[in-house]
C-alpha cells in the first residue's frame, strides 16, 4: 500500500510542478485575504492598544501561523475531482483496483501542499522580517500536540470536500456548493478574526463545528493559548468529526457511484 | 443464432444473459419558455441502448464487436467492464460480476478505449506504468518480463521516456495498450484500438493482439470500425444494431448467409469496353485494377465463368468474395 502511495505521490508531484505558473497564481489569491487582515488588525491593535484584548503582537503571530496551518489543512478536492465526475473521466480511475479518493485525489492534495510550501517558505519569512512577530510563547510543547491537529484538521476538510465534491455525481452546480461551504469555513475556521474576538452566538457554534480544526485550533495550539483542560475534549470532538465525515463520506460515495452507473459517463 | 448449445460453462471466459440497458435522457425543445418548462418539469425519454443481449466467450476467444453508430457496442462494453449497471440481465465475466467492481475483478481485465486514457498527460508513460506496477501489485521480475514482452511487441523504448502530451496518436495508442495490459489481463474488453491510426499504425496494433492472445490465451472483445481488424483477428463476430443481437457467429458463415454470392472479375485484351451484364448483376467495384466486376450466384459460378472465357478475349480473370463492408453494411440493415 504504501507504495502505491509513493507511486502517486511521484506521478501527482511531476504533474503539479508542470503547473506551477497556474500554483502562482493560485497562491498570490490565497494570500492577499490573511495578510490584509494582518496588516488591517494589527494598524487598529498599535493605534488603540489592543483589540478585544489581542495585542498587535497576538494579530502578527495569529495570521502568521495561520498562513502555515490553512496550507496543511486545506482540501482542493473540488478542483480535482469534480470535472472528472462531469466529463467522464473518473471512469478510468473507477476501473482500477484501488479507491481513486482515497489514493489519486489525496495524495494530489499533498502533492499540492508540498509545492505550495516551496514557494510560501520564503514569502513567509519575508513577511516575518517585515512585521518581527514576537514568537518567544511557541514551544516544542506547544508545536508537538500541533501536529495530530493539523493531521486531523485536514483529514476532516478533506473528507468534507471530498462529500461536497461527490454531490457532482447529481447536479453540475457542484461549484457554489462548495464556494457556500468555503465561506462558512473562513467565518467558523478563524480565518476572517480570531474566534474569540466574534459575536458570543458566533463563538458558541464554532466550538462545536468542524471548521475550527482547519485554523483556529491547531494555530491556538502552536500559539500556546489552548486552556491545557480542553485539549483532550477538542481532541475527542476533532476525531467524533472524523468519523463522522468519513462516514457520510462512504456513504455519498457509494449512492454517487450507483448514480454515475445508472447514468453513464 | 449461432452456436451458444455446444458451449461449457467452464470454458467460458464471459456469459452474458439477457443484458439490457436503458438510459432515461432529459430532453426539451428549443427556446426559452422551453427552457423554463423544463426547469419546473423534466421530460425524460427513455433510450434502450442495449435490449436482451445474450452471448458466451470461450477463454482464448477473439471476438469482434460490431455495429454502427449508436447500436449499444460501447454500452455493453461498459456493462461488461464494470462501468455501468445493467437495468436488467446478468453477466458473469471471469465468475465475477463485473459492476461490483470486485479489485479481484479489476486486477484480471482491462478496458481499453480509444479515446480515453490511462495515462497521464504531463508525465512519460514509463512513470505511469510504474504507478500501474504499484497499483496493480505486480512484482518487480513480472513487472519487467511484461514491460520487456510489450517494448519487444509495441517498441516501446524510444517513446515511454517522453512526456505523453508529446507523442503521436499513434504512440499514445501504443503506450494505452501497454498500460492496459502490464497486468497480464485475463479478459481485454477494446474499443476501437485502432481509431485514428494510419495503416502501418493499425497492423502494428493488431498483429500486437493476435500475439498477447497467442501468449497469454486472454479473452478478447474489440469493437472497431475498420474491418481488416475484424477480419485480421477474430474468427467470430457479434453483430448488434438498435441494441439487439443481430448476428453471433462466423465471417464466413455470415458471408455465405447474406451474401451467398462471388465476384467474378474480368479484364479484357483487346476490346476494352464490353457489356458483361448478361452474364451477371453488374457492380460497382472501383479499387482501380481496371476489371470490370459481376455479381453471381455461388452455385452457378462455374459455369459463367467458363462461358466468359469461351465468349470474350479475356486478359485476366479473378473469383472473388465479396468485401465484407458490403456484407457486415448487409447485415446492419437486414
Amino acid at each position: 500500500m504504501l507504495r502505491i502511495y509513493y507511486r502517486f505521490w511521484q506521478v501527482n508531484w511531476y504533474e503539479q510542478w508542470q503547473y506551477r505558473a497556474n500554483l502562482l497564481m493560485y497562491l498570490a489569491y490565497w494570500l492577499v485575504s490573511p495578510v490584509v487582515y494582518l496588516a488591517v488588525w494589527t494598524t487598529i491593535a498599535r493605534s488603540q492598544g489592543s483589540v478585544g484584548g489581542l495585542t498587535a503582537n497576538d494579530f502578527v503571530t495569529y495570521y502568521l501561523t495561520l498562513l502555515i496551518a490553512d496550507t496543511l489543512t486545506s482540501d482542493i478536492t473540488v478542483h480535482l475531482l469534480a470535472y472528472k465526475i462531469q466529463d467522464g473521466t473518473l471512469s478510468s480511475e473507477l476501473l482500477r483496483p484501488v479507491h481513486p479518493i482515497l489514493t489519486n485525489t489525496l495524495v494530489n492534495n499533498i502533492a499540492f501542499k508540498a509545492l505550495v510550501f516551496m514557494v510560501l517558505v520564503p514569502i513567509w519569512l519575508v513577511l516575518v522580517l517585515l512585521f518581527q512577530p514576537d514568537y518567544s510563547m511557541v514551544t516544542i510543547q506547544s508545536i508537538l500536540p500541533a501536529v495530530p491537529a493539523l493531521m486531523l484538521g485536514f483529514g476532516i476538510n478533506f473528507l468534507l470536500g471530498a462529500t461536497l465534491t461527490c454531490l457532482a455525481f447529481w447536479t453540475t452546480r457542484v461549484y457554489s456548493i462548495t464556494e457556500f461551504y468555503f465561506a462558512l469555513a473562513i467565518l467558523f475556521s478563524g480565518q476572517f478574526v480570531p474566534l474569540q474576538l466574534m459575536p458570543p452566538l458566533i463563538q458558541r457554534l464554532a466550538a462545536y463545528l468542524p471548521f475550527q480544526f482547519y485554523i483556529y485550533f491547531p494555530v491556538s495550539l502552536i500559539l500556546g493559548r489552548v486552556p491545557p483542560e480542553t485539549i483532550a475534549w477538542k481532541f475527542a470532538l476533532g476525531l467524533a468529526w472524523l468519523a463522522v465525515a468519513y462516514a457520510l463520506f462512504r456513504l455519498i460515495w457509494r449512492e454517487g457511484l450507483k448514480r454515475f452507473s445508472s447514468v453513464g459517463a | 443464432m449461432s452456436s451458444l448449445e455446444a458451449r461449457s460453462p467452464e470454458s467460458d471466459a464471459i456469459t452474458v444473459q439477457d443484458l439490457t440497458k436503458t438510459f432515461k435522457v432529459p430532453e426539451r425543445e428549443a427556446g426559452f419558455g422551453a427552457a423554463l418548462r423544463s426547469f419546473v418539469r423534466r421530460k425524460y425519454t427513455p433510450i434502450q441502448a442495449v435490449q436482451q443481449v445474450s452471448f458466451h466467450i470461450g477463454k482464448g476467444e477473439i471476438v469482434g464487436f460490431l455495429g454502427p453508430n449508436g447500436a449499444g457496442k460501447t454500452t455493453t462494453l461498459k456493462m461488461l467492464s464494470g462501468l455501468l449497471h445493467p437495468t436488467s440481465g446478468q453477466a458473469r465475466v471471469l465468475g465475477f460480476t463485473p459492476w461490483e467492481l470486485k479489485n479481484d475483478y479489476l486486477r484480471a481485465m482491462t478496458l481499453v478505449m480509444g479515446q480515453r486514457n490511462r495515462l497521464s498527460w504531463d508525465i512519460p508513460a514509463a512513470d505511469s506504468f510504474l504507478l500501474n506496477q504499484a497499483i496493480y501489485r505486480i512484482s518487480d521480475q513480472d513487472f519487467k518480463a511484461s514491460l520487456k514482452e510489450l517494448d519487444e511487441l509495441l517498441e516501446l523504448s524510444p517513446i515511454m521516456r517522453k512526456p505523453v502530451r508529446n507523442l503521436s496518436l499513434g504512440e499514445r495508442m501504443k503506450c494505452e495498450l501497454a498500460a492496459g495490459l502490464l497486468h497480464r489481463p485475463k479478459v481485454l474488453f477494446l474499443d476501437e484500438p485502432t481509431i485514428g491510426l494510419d495503416i502501418t499504425a493499425q497492423a502494428r496494433i493488431r498483429e500486437f493482439l493476435r500475439e498477447y492472445n497467442r501468449r497469454t490465451g486472454a479473452s478478447i472483445l474489440l469493437t472497431s470500425h475498420y474491418m481488416a481488424d475484424v477480419t485480421a483477428l477474430c474468427e467470430r463476430i457479434i453483430i448488434i444494431h438498435h441494441g439487439r443481437l443481430k448476428y453471433d457467429g462466423g465471417i464466413s458463415e455470415l458471408s455465405h448467409r447474406i451474401a451467398p454470392y462471388k465476384l467474378i472479375g474480368v479484364a479484357l485484351g483487346e476490346v476494352r469496353e464490353c457489356d458483361l451484364s448478361c452474364y451477371g448483376t453488374l457492380v460497382n467495384a472501383e479499387n482501380g485494377d481496371g476489371k470490370q466486376y459481376i455479381q453471381v450466384e455461388v452455385d452457378e459460378v462455374t459455369t459463367i465463368t467458363a462461358q466468359i472465357l469461351k465468349d470474350l478475349p479475356v486478359h485476366d480473370l479473378t473469383i472473388e468474395d465479396p468485401p465484407i463492408e458490403h456484407v457486415i453494411e448487409q447485415a446492419f440493415e437486414e
